[in-house]
């Protein structure tokens, strides 16, 4: 496979960018807040190695089947990011909000049958089954990530459920990565798997540049702390406590009446 | 180049142009509804006469919000509900209220991460306060407002009563120096 100096630079960049990410996850302490999406940095971190590697010393099939296994690895740790986010907005108090949980479920096997809708339509444009199924799975894939997103953030603002700023910019960077691929799989999908079609490097090199655009973004956004929280005095988390004993109890009662 | 597939073109376009539409909805909707500081957040809060809604919400819950259980209880006419809350118009102040009110919680939540649960109660009260002035719009559509005014609307006002205690419980143990304005206001 023969790759020009922009695939190398886009390679270079999106290493270099991945390992500041990573630096910036752990220093700060975000890893831990985080799970899933530190997991998912780090993997790309990883996927350039071995990926480079790979394409220096193996083979061509070799290279597409790692690309490939890594890329359906990638797809699911994005799906575990998209339940990181949504826990931590509709699980405000460890358990799913009540009153959100069941329009959440429909939603998402409303999303999930419009992406499937979507793939069954498109083309299949690659000379392998097996590109097809991978371009197929990232129209998948990148569908439905997006559709999710503006589903949590349609529920929240719904719900008056707040986003915290570290949540929000992670999703708003993985949304919007999302929706930039469903227009690039798109392209695929109509200008064909080949690296002699000029128009697949360009929006190859889209993709891969909004990419980087969304890791400058995360790292950026995810460096300065969130709103510093105060500690309350011994006697205000007294008052505190009493207050929720009563609205608890409160809530008990009137619930357990059925006319109310 | 593959062979253009008409349909799939057509549901893409359609896709993108309802996610857009949709995300650039709710985001604008999000920009509007929540202000950055207490103030502006405060200015939100549209007057109404707290007399009225203790008046009616007294009628069938006690200072702290327990229902009442002796024979004073639920005495108001339907009549003087109307009045006293003001009708539909009255409670669709109320339901922008109780936004604003979750709001307000939530910025003491922002400061002091552990005043989370009370937020989120205020927040699921706020939701079944929606949900009986929703029953009263379909009523109106139907024609059966009259009926279902009294019940729905009194609920209503108690949940609104509830909340604007809780808050006000919540801003005290708090110590926020803005609690002397939000008793003013409530």
């Amino acid at each position: 496979m023969l790759l020009t100096g922009l695939d190398f630079f886009f390679w270079a960049a999106g290493f270099v960018l991945h390992l500041g990410l990573l630096f910036v996850l752990w220093y700060r302490r975000r890893a831990r807040f985080f799970p899933f999406f530190a997991a998912l940095i780090t993997l790309s971190v990883i996927r350039t190695i071995v990926l480079y590697s790979v394409h220096r010393y193996g083979t061509i099939f070799d290279y597409r089947y790692t690309y490939w296994s890594l890329a359906i690895l990638d797809t699911m740790l994005q799906i575990c990011v998209v339940y990181e986010v949504a826990s931590r907005v509709f699980r405000p108090l460890d358990v799913w909000a009540e009153d959100v949980r069941s329009s959440f479920v429909w939603l998402v096997s409303l999303s999930l049958l419009v992406a499937f809708g979507l793939t069954w339509l498109s083309s299949a444009p690659g000379r392998t089954w097996m590109q097809n199924v991978t371009t197929k799975g990232n129209l998948f894939a990148s569908s439905l990530l997006s559709e999710l997103f503006v589903v949590m953030m349609a529920l929240s603002i719904n719900a008056r459920l707040p986003w915290k700023t570290h949540v929000a910019k992670i999703a708003q960077g993985l949304g919007a990565f999302s929706l930039i691929s469903v227009l690039v799989d798109t392209g695929q999908s109509y200008f064909g798997i080949s690296r002699e079609q000029p128009a697949f490097l360009l929006i190859t090199h889209v993709r891969m540049a909004a990419y980087l655009g969304c890791v400058t973004y995360w790292m950026i956004n995810l460096w300065p702390n969130e709103q510093p929280a105060r500690m309350m005095t011994h006697e205000m988390r007294k008052k505190m406590f009493t207050l929720q004993m009563q609205v608890d109890y409160h809530l008990k009662d009137l619930r357990s009446r059925k006319k109310w | 180049m593959n062979t253009p597939n008409l349909y799939f073109a057509a549901a893409i376009g359609i896709f993108l142009s309802v996610l857009f539409f949709v995300a650039g909805y709710f985001y604008f909707r999000s920009r509007k509804a929540t202000p950055a500081n207490w103030e502006d957040l405060f200015t939100k809060l549209t007057w109404i006469d707290r007399n009225n809604i203790a008046q009616v919400a007294l009628d069938l819950v006690d200072v702290n919000g327990q229902p009442k259980m002796d024979e004073d209880a639920a005495s108001l006419e339907p009549s003087q509900l109307w009045n006293l809350i003001g009708g539909l118009d009255g409670l669709e102040v109320l339901e922008r209220n109780s936004e604003v009110l979750i709001d307000l919680a939530f910025y003491v939540q922002r400061w002091y991460p552990e005043a989370l649960p009370i937020a989120e109660r205020l927040r699921l009260d706020a939701r079944e306060l929606k949900w009986h002035v929703a029953r009263l719009r379909g009523a109106a559509e139907k024609g059966n407002l009259q009926i279902s005014f009294p019940f729905y609307a009194q609920r209503a006002v108690v949940k609104y009563y509830v909340m604007t205690r809780r808050l006000l419980s919540l801003y005290e143990a708090a110590n926020l120096s803005t609690l002397a304005d939000l008793q003013r206001a409530l």
